[in-house]
């Protein structure tokens, strides 16, 4: 096993990267290197996949498979060795249909078809000790002693974003929406990086190309988020429990979401949102249902002690699941990408669910109410884009800060939390992610109305701040870069590495990133990065605000 | 004087307490707030086995079955008996997150049936009644054993589950009549549906390995066959797709029991193939002859990936069956045990 794809990866002298039987975050080597292959069949699909395209022939199945695929290699998503042998398996099935869709379109215009090698050639083998050495082929640091540390990172960060959009992609596919464009794109992608590539210049430009595929994805997502949801509005979410019996949704499926909330309605049950759940509650579809009744728990570093308190069943739709206590294994479900060996899996029918919410017994009395606002989405927030703008030019707003992205065990973690407290006044604070559990139920206040701690919503959101951010700079005339805007992204997987590369490939420079530099961001490869956006790495709270607040002045 | 103890779980978790000489290492995890799987805490269940890789010790009293000489040898303990005489590292076979944080309380629930179904074995079937903590929900994985409990008769007994986890509340059991157990006499006697009985939570590691792909043998001496069946009927609505053989052994055609159970099963799950072994049969018994020791020793013989081995029945049936395997070649860490006590 050697992987590095996440924030908590093993950091050590001798070199970056979780290369023992069990990662950090508790997958075992199999299942790490069944990965590895997985993602290295769906290079094969996508080598055939973009070849077929080119003479107009798509496969909608492949397309689905391939998201659906790398979604299920997010950290915190999958756990299941067994359940990578099939996926393999299933791969290896698609890639041959789209090889023969390819040879059948070419053969039919008259092109000779081209013989493709590496994964599009590739032969699975029959059993999971077989798979397990083939998988050295899929192994991200495989040709690191030829090609240099600087190549292979450059690599898994363009792979590792290509995940992430993956995953915002799925859920968009969930939603029934898809382009044409980004499967196109993501193709495109994914052939390159099946052919090992080695100049550090195109894999930048590799990686910006993801960025840009990833904006499009988040502007899919949120189309159908706010298509079928409603776009979303300031509301009340409620942070304490009611009596009743009681299941709790995690991950960030809006779709599974809805499902359970269909299913669940006149059962007597109360859901609640978890986690990256939360801005749920903004969406005026999901707050119809009255039996969603709040949202429960920190974020999702927090979970086994959260799970363990709650009298209900668990249903984890995406990222983030860490190895389910004894206490409540058997009350936890997956659904979607995700999976862990000896937890129910979960099909669209959630009937097993609803059978362990009632069986169970629920919580046994109101708390008292506590809420928390959500829901200043791009809609809500240009909404008063006259107000934000007059107190930006009167000066009763300083300054902006975005905190979006990740939280996580490490105690570096606090510092979003010093950023977002000792931020002055006259500052506005905009969260998105799962970060903002950590300071979201602090009073901030407001400034003339406008509430100074705007919650976006999930990470995906971060198409909405773009959408704010953009507004802003053409009410001022100015670029992005120019706004009293500064942006703290906390990472920790792989969709927070394809929102980065989002705002890299707009050009957007000086954003702060923490609380650790990636792993695979070599030395030579940070230098470029410091370069051209001028990254910076986290310093103390106290000196990062007044760098960012120097430059509004 | 204490001493410190290092308990390491089988996932490479480590937890550390110190433990006075006159108290057990079980009492001294717990007073350290780390509730280690243990029901008994008497040396007669055997579900805190653990292996003393260094340091010296004694043990109390417990029953010689659960703990053969050889074990000892190698230094395998049961942690509720054991005292140390220096710092101690024990190994645990289970994982980190099976360590609870409180001890869990015994549960009410009213006997819905008992019911003699074949020689000398009982089906007693329960229904959890509703508490606030749990509601009526009952959780355990499959292969897992709880202690049964009838305190006006200071009654006190561990059987493995032989239903898989339901949300309806329902536990079932299968329990081999002794002629001079008190259990058995209660059963016979006393217990009629309707009337209380107490379930301590699910305890013990036997079950299936996960992350293991292959192939699995489950070998079950008599009302052995109750984890086998519970295990059996998760795979079946799982779709899980390891090939299996199931050897049941019992001594003579009258008692062979749970036949449409284990029918419907071998309909539910394709790669299932059951044999029942009987050990003295009549003239007219077509199936396997002999006990399931010596069937998985011809079954061992011609398999060609060899598989994971469950044996869960008398010590004797046990002890035979783990030589057999570890004789065709199979690494004892894939042979997992549950002995009846």
């Amino acid at each position: 096993m050697f992987c590095y794809q996440c924030e908590q990866t093993t950091r050590s002298e001798s070199g970056d990267g979780c290369a023992t039987a069990k990662g950090v975050c508790g997958k075992d080597s199999a299942t790490a290197d069944l990965q590895d292959l997985l993602v290295y069949a769906i290079k094969g699909i996508a080598q055939y996949a973009k070849r077929a395209r080119a003479l107009g022939k798509t496969d909608k199945a492949a397309d689905g498979f391939i998201l659906f695929g790398l979604f299920t290699t997010l950290t915190n998503v999958n756990f299941t060795a067994s359940r990578f042998v099939s996926l393999v398996m299933e791969a290896a099935q698609h890639r041959d249909r789209v090889k023969a869709l390819y040879e059948a379109a070419a053969q039919e215009q008259g092109i000779t078809p081209e013989i493709l090698t590496g994964a599009a050639a590739w032969i699975p083998a029959t059993t999971q000790a077989e798979l397990l050495i083939q998988s050295k082929l899929g192994a991200m640091n495989k040709d690191a002693d030829t090609v240099g540390e600087d190549i292979v990172g450059l690599r898994a960060m363009m792979i590792y974003g290509i995940k992430g959009l993956a995953a915002y992609a799925h859920h968009a596919h969930a939603l029934g929406y898809e382009d044409e464009e980004i499967y196109a794109r993501l193709e495109t992608a994914l052939d390159f990086l099946a052919n090992d590539p080695t100049d550090a210049g195109e894999l930048l430009t590799g990686n910006l190309e993801v960025g840009a595929i990833n904006l499009k994805v988040m502007e899919l997502l949120d189309a159908a988020n706010t298509g079928r949801f409603g776009q979303q509005e300031p509301a009340n979410a409620r942070i304490s429990h009611v009596k009743g019996k009681a299941i709790l949704v995690s991950g960030h499926d809006l779709q599974d979401l809805y499902t359970i909330l269909e299913q669940t309605k006149d059962k007597g049950i109360n859901v609640y949102t978890h986690g990256e759940l939360l801005p749920a509650h903004a969406y005026p579809k999901l707050r119809s249902y009255s039996h969603l009744v709040g949202n429960y728990g920190g974020a999702w570093q927090n979970q086994n002690a959260d799970f363990a308190a709650f009298p209900g069943a668990i249903v984890m739709t995406s990222n983030c699941l860490i190895e389910p206590a004894a206490s409540y294994r058997q009350r936890i479900f997956t659904a979607g990408p995700v999976g862990w060996q000896g937890v129910r899996h979960i099909t669209d029918d959630f009937t097993p669910v609803i059978q362990a919410a009632l069986a169970l017994a629920g919580f046994q009395e109101d708390e008292p109410e506590r809420t928390l606002t959500v829901g200043f989405g791009h809609h809500a927030v240009l909404g008063v884009a006259d107000k934000v703008i007059d107190a930006v030019k009167s000066g009763a707003i300083k300054h902006f800060f975005l905190i979006g992205g990740c939280d996580g065990a490490a105690p570096g973690r606090n510092y979003y939390t010093d950023v977002a407290e000792m931020a002055p006044k006259d500052t506005v604070v905009m969260t998105l992610g799962c970060g903002k559990y950590r300071f979201h139920e602090h009073d901030f206040g407001n400034i003339g109305g406008i509430p100074r701690l705007l919650d976006i919503g999930q990470c995906n959101d971060a198409y909405s701040a773009i959408q704010i951010a953009s507004a802003l700079a053409g009410a001022f005339e100015c670029g992005v870069n120019d706004l009293p805007l500064s942006l703290m992204i906390s990472w920790f997987e792989q969709k927070a590495v394809a929102v980065l590369l989002s705002l890299l490939s707009l050009g957007i420079r000086g954003i702060h990133l923490g609380p650790t530099l990636p792993a695979f961001l070599t030395p030579s490869v940070l230098a470029i990065l410091v370069e051209k956006f001028d990254i910076r790495a986290n310093g103390e709270p106290a000196d990062d605000l007044a760098m960012a607040l120097n430059k509004a002045a | 004087m204490s001493y410190a103890i290092t308990l390491t779980t089988h996932d490479n978790q480590q937890i550390d307490f110190t433990c006075e000489p006159d108290q057990t290492v079980q009492e001294a995890a717990e007073e350290a707030g780390f509730f280690l799987p243990a029901l008994c805490k008497v040396g007669s269940c055997g579900s805190c086995l653990g292996r003393c890789t260094e340091g010296d010790y004694h043990l109390d009293r417990y029953s010689p079955s659960l703990l053969p000489e050889n074990a000892r040898e190698h230094g395998d303990i049961l942690v509720c008996r054991t005292h140390p005489h220096s710092d101690l590292h024990i190994t645990a076979p289970y994982n980190a997150a099976q360590i609870q944080s409180a001890e869990n309380a015994l549960r009410d629930a009213e006997i819905v049936s008992v019911e003699l179904i074949a020689e000398r074995t009982t089906r007693l079937v329960l229904q959890l009644l509703p508490d606030p903590e749990h509601g009526i929900a009952f959780e355990f994985e499959p292969g897992q054993f709880v202690e049964l409990e009838v305190p006006e008769l200071n009654l006190k007994r561990a059987y493995s589950i032989a239903n898989t986890p339901n949300w309806a509340g329902r536990l079932e059991f299968l329990i081999r009549l002794q002629p001079l157990g008190q259990f058995s006499s209660y059963l016979q006697e006393t217990a009629k549906a309707g009337q209380h009985i107490q379930v301590s939570a699910a305890s013990g590691t036997f079950g299936v390995q996960e992350q293991s792909l292959a192939p699995r043998c489950f070998v079950a001496g008599g009302t052995g066959l109750a984890p086998f069946l519970s295990i059996l009927q998760r795979m079946a609505d799982w779709g899980e797709d390891h090939p299996t053989q199931l050897f049941v052994g019992v001594n003579n055609e009258q008692e062979i029991f749970c036949q449409d159970e284990l029918a419907a099963l071998e309909q539910a799950i394709p790669q299932l193939k059951v044999d029942i072994c009987v050990w003295k049969p009549s003239a007219t018994w077509t199936g396997f002859c002999g006990t399931p020791a010596d069937a998985l020793r011809a079954y061992l013989a011609n398999a060609d990936v060899l598989p994971d081995v469950f044996l869960c029945g008398p010590p004797l049936l046990v002890e035979a069956a783990t030589h057999i395997a570890v004789d065709a070649g199979i690494n004892p860490e894939r042979i997992f045990c549950e002995r009846f006590a």
